[in-house]
């Protein structure tokens, strides 16, 4: 439950606002990373702390990209590949990765480690190639910068499965 | 009044009013439109009823209109069109509608709404009447640029809940039905999700769909794309014969039209395909609730009974109607006492012959009873119900709106959607209750009071009134003694302010319930809701009054015809020899009624066996409302009529019909051979019905907005009201002259100890006739209690434990919600959820028990 274990952070966005709908957002994200996607289970939760009906808080999740009520690997990948990227390589970086990652667009690995998706403009043109992993930016990307990342993630996956 | 333009005619039109509306009122220009719709606010997203828009130039000085050289205003016309939907009229709009510039916008937005739109018409519910259907004839290009293998396709099937459907493909998604559920019914359970080309209404509210009004996103959807599961793949629109009707559960009086045609599930007869609302501004504007639309399956339900039937030997068997007369003439003949219970949905037609009957054969009006029997306090009604002409739709700002004692989204579903528009617009909502219900989420002021202490409630407001000096008492008889017993009350300060706005206000209209209120209190209740009315000058002028939420669809006109639940408090302690129950089932509802096994000869109407047909000598099968002509009164005191629609079921009778013969046989009296002319006795005999012909009740007037027609501009004919508009009876109050009667009331709170049963109305319950539409059942709770967690907490009960609740001799097997809006001490029960009877009025519980265990929560 959210609410117990995020409780002051809960508290905290709560008391931003005027009212409790407003931080259905906010939730929403803290919801995002606590299953790696919006569930129908953290959309109902959600509801019930910001007391609104869960049908607005699915409205919400689906309007806004950023939310993904798909279940996602633990280190989701958005690679831009809009027009300024594009013309960097963007298109064939982004198909080396699925290639190397043996997916397809929007498909996550087996293990349940990585997600790649295809995304628009992110406003970091003059770093292309570049992704965001989690809503963090990786800029200047090539395929070498590339696998040692994944290696570097995947071990730190392992570490804390580890603990 | 302002003047506007349209295509170069000026045209007189109320100011404030919105554009596409007065153009098809008035000036005959359907301009089209999809997204707008003219109950709900205007969206402008779908771009349909662009207009070229501009303003008539005026002398800046003189403020005279320029004119052109041919003597026509002069316009400045805006450089790009506008939409007509949202835009309100005023002074010299100017619009044109029959340009090539509008034509060719048309042409463009259908076209677009075509390109993945399945045009699946030929087998498409709303095929017929379809406002998609009909504006592509007028407006639509006729061939398009795009590609038919780009359309979409989607799931044509999805369950919105177990009464909506939804057609993915069909949706233009114009959120009419999104706005409607969220905006006018309060309830936000639809939703878009996603946005774009993959945008689509959603929900996942439990139960889905969860609105006591989602039909009504089915009537104003522009498309196929909503449908109920009542009427899915039932019949073509155009094979559908309307007839107008009268909702026969509430006391709004909803105006509905039954779509019938002959059918094949009828063996050829004509039956029920559907029942849509009718267009009546006055009392349902265009909304019914799920319970008017979805609950007409009795109608012509496989239960319905043929036949008489009359005792033998301990047992019902059929007989004929020579032989059952003839046992009743007997009877009623040699009957040394008679009394009439009549049920919530007789027509006033019914009772009177019921009454006339009953008082030839020597009873009184004090042996008339009603049923239900809640409720008291129909002399109030006749001095200050609310006044004549009143119409929600015209209260707003400096309106106060009074709920005392009643849950009026669950007792009366269209008058709390009209309440909260009115809300809504600006007018101001004042609670009084035991518990907080839907409409406390939109009152200014929520007061709670102790259950059995709603008197006390209304008094201290009428104190705060008197004390502070803001009442009038010009009109008030009696106002020395009630200023006397004022004294002794002890004005809570809570209600301080509630009553400085109801003093202050420009209108107010009070709704009084009985939650809570046993049958004695409830004639004072309804006396010191008129004390407030009257001392603070509401009454008598327009959107002024006092509207009693009758547990009926005709209480008010068993009220007007003589009979009164005191009656039947009299019958239910002491049953008369000779008993006829007409239409409602006390035995199997009420713990009360149980004493009327007692009566020697029982005489019972029904469409049903029931447990009070049980206990009759002899049963006599009634028609339904659908099948016969009649009228019922609604709360707001208008007569309505109703129209036989369905073909009769086996050799049942209208009751007036069954009466009118017995007491023809026994004191020779002409029987009336139509309901008409027993209303035209009625003319003659109760003063307030003088206007009440059926001529009279069947005027029609045009009705703003326009929605209805054989334009199909908002959807099919269902809509047009040609049953009439019904008449109102005025209520004395309406005479500046007279004097109206304010009395000192107190409330008598009952000292027994222990648990407060308050039986209390859902709009979906087990009752003879709802229960039979089997499409609502998922829809009807299980019988329940609910308690406060306190309550809870002492006798160790969770939520889900079963329990048996003992009450004076009866005993109730029911679930147990723990509910923290029940307050500490009180028990509310829902009536008519179960076939065993419950109490119907609020008493002290016996001993409680636990009979089983709530089932172990399930998942962590
Ligand atoms: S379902 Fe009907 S009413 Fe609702 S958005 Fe779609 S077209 Fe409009
Ligand atoms: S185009 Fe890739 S970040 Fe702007
Ligand atoms: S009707 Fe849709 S924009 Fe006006």
């Amino acid at each position: 439950m959210l609410a117990e274990k995020y409780a002051e952070r809960i508290q905290k966005i709560f008391s931003k606002y005027p009212d409790k709908r407003s931080a259905v957002m906010p939730l929403l994200y803290v919801a995002q990373e606590e299953f790696g996607w919006v569930s129908p289970e953290a959309i109902e939760e959600v509801a019930v702390l910001c007391e609104i009906d869960p049908t607005q808080v699915k409205s919400i999740a689906g309007f806004y990209t950023m939310y993904s009520e798909k279940p996602k690997g633990k280190y989701w990948l958005q690679v831009c590949t809009d027009f300024p990227c594009a013309l960097r390589g963007a298109d064939q970086f982004h198909q080396a990765l699925l290639d190397h990652l043996g997916i397809e667009e929007g498909g996550t690995t087996e293990d349940g480690l990585f997600t790649v998706e295809h995304v628009m403009c992110l406003a970091a043109c003059d770093k292309a190639p570049m992704l965001q992993c989690n809503f963090h930016y990786v800029e200047n990307l090539d395929m070498d910068k590339m696998k040692a990342l994944l290696d570097q993630w995947r071990a730190d996956a392992k570490d804390s499965a580890a603990d | 009044m302002v003047t506007i333009y349209i295509d170069g005619v000026g045209y007189e039109v109320p100011a404030g009013t919105n554009l596409v509306d007065v153009a098809k009122f008035y000036a005959d220009n359907d301009i089209p439109v999809f997204c707008y719709h003219p109950k709900m606010a205007p969206v402008g997203m779908c771009r349909m009823c662009l207009v070229e828009m501009g303003s008539v130039e005026k002398d800046k000085e003189s403020g005279t209109v320029l004119l052109d050289e041919q003597g026509s205003p002069k316009i400045r016309w805006m450089p790009k069109m506008q939409t007509a939907c949202t835009q309100t009229v005023y002074d010299g709009l100017a619009i044109r509608t029959n340009t090539q510039q509008v034509t060719e916008a048309r042409e463009d937005i259908v076209e677009f709404l075509l390109t993945s739109h399945p045009l699946d018409c030929p087998i498409c519910d709303k095929g017929g009447e379809c406002p998609l259907q009909n504006l592509t004839m007028r407006h639509g290009p006729g061939v398009s640029v795009f590609y038919f293998e780009d359309k979409m396709h989607l799931a044509k099937h999805v369950p919105l809940g177990e009464l909506i459907y939804l057609d993915r493909e069909r949706c233009i998604q114009c959120a009419r039905c999104i706005r409607f559920s969220d905006e006018l019914a309060g309830d936000d359970v639809l939703a878009f999700h996603e946005r774009g080309r993959a945008l689509q209404i959603v929900t996942v509210s439990d139960p889905p769909f969860d609105s006591k009004f989602s039909g009504n996103t089915t009537d104003i959807c522009p498309v196929g794309a909503l449908t109920t599961a009542d009427f899915r793949f039932g019949a073509r629109p155009w094979e559908l014969k309307e007839v107008p009707s009268i909702d026969p559960y509430g006391p709004e009086g909803a105006n509905i039209s039954l779509s019938t045609r002959l059918d094949r599930d009828s063996g050829g007869g004509i039956i029920i395909k559907r029942v849509m609302p009718r267009q009546n501004e006055h009392v349902n504007e265009i909304w019914i609730s799920d319970k008017t639309r979805f609950g007409h399956h009795h109608t012509r339900h496989i239960d319905r009974l043929v036949t008489p039937l009359h005792r033998e030997k301990n047992t019902l068997i059929e007989t004929t109607w020579d032989k059952a007369f003839k046992q009743i003439i007997d009877k009623l003949k040699g009957a040394t006492s008679v009394g009439a219970i009549a049920g919530p949905g007789l027509s006033n037609e019914d009772l009177w012959e019921l009454r006339q009957l009953v008082l030839a054969v020597g009873g009184s009006e004090k042996s008339l009873g009603i049923w239900p029997a809640t409720m008291s306090g129909g002399e109030v009604v006749k001095q200050v119900g609310i006044a004549k002409g009143s119409n929600f739709n015209t209260m707003g700002k400096g309106t106060v709106i009074v709920l005392v004692a009643t849950d009026l989204e669950e007792e009366a579903p269209i008058w709390w959607l009209r309440a909260k528009a009115a809300r809504d617009r600006g007018a101001t909502v004042v609670v009084l209750n035991g518990r907080p219900t839907k409409m406390d989420r939109y009152a200014k002021f929520s007061l709670r009071h102790e259950y059995g202490d709603a008197v006390g409630a209304i008094n201290s407001l009428t104190a705060h009134i008197v004390n502070g000096n803001h009442h009038k008492a010009d009109r008030a008889e009696g106002f020395a003694e009630l200023q006397k017993a004022l004294k002794k009350v002890k004005a809570d300060d809570r209600y301080a302010a509630a009553a400085e706005a109801i003093a202050g206000a420009d209108n107010v209209v009070v709704f009084c319930g009985a939650e809570g209120v046993t049958l004695a209190q409830h004639a004072e209740l309804m006396q010191a809701c008129a004390n407030v009315l009257i001392l603070t000058g509401h009454v008598g002028r327009t959107n002024n009054g006092l509207i009693p939420v009758w547990p009926g669809a005709n209480t008010q006109g068993a009220i007007d015809l003589g009979y009164t639940a005191e009656a039947t408090a009299e019958l239910l302690q002491n049953p008369p020899a000779v008993l006829i129950v007409a239409g409602c089932n006390p035995v199997g509802e009420d713990i009360a009624a149980a004493n009327l096994r007692n009566a020697d000869f029982v005489i019972v109407t029904s469409q049903f066996d029931t447990a009070t047909t049980a206990i009759a000598d002899v049963v006599l099968p009634q028609q339904s409302f659908a099948e016969r002509e009649g009228t019922f009164t609604s709360g707001e005191r208008r007569v309505q009529r109703f129209y036989a629609a369905q073909g009769v079921i086996g050799e049942s009778f209208p009751d007036w019909k069954i009466f009118a013969q017995v007491r023809h046989a026994i004191d020779k009296s002409t029987a009336k051979v139509s309901a008409g002319a027993v209303m035209a006795e009625i003319t003659k005999s109760v003063a307030a019905y003088s206007a009440m012909g059926y001529k009279n009740l069947a005027q029609v007037e045009r009705q703003f907005p326009d929605v209805g027609g054989t334009d199909q501009y908002y959807g099919g004919t269902a809509y047009q009201n040609t049953g009439g508009i019904g008449v109102q009876w005025p209520v004395s109050a309406e005479n500046a002259e007279a004097k109206l009667n304010v009395v000192p009331v107190s409330s008598e709170k009952s000292k027994a100890k222990g648990l407060l049963v308050v039986p209390t109305t859902l709009l979906y319950d087990r009752g003879m006739l709802f229960v039979r539409s089997e499409i609502m059942s998922l829809r009807i709770p299980p019988a329940h209690a609910n308690f406060s967690p306190a309550d809870a907490q002492k006798l160790k009960l969770q939520d889900g434990d079963m329990v048996e609740i003992n009450l004076e001799g009866a005993s109730l097997t029911v679930q147990i919600i723990v509910n923290e809006t029940i307050p500490a001490g009180v028990i509310t029960l829902p009536k008519c959820l179960s076939d065993q009877p419950g109490p119907f009025a609020p008493m002290v519980a016996g001993s409680i028990e636990k009979v089983a265990q709530a089932l172990a929560a399930t998942g962590d």
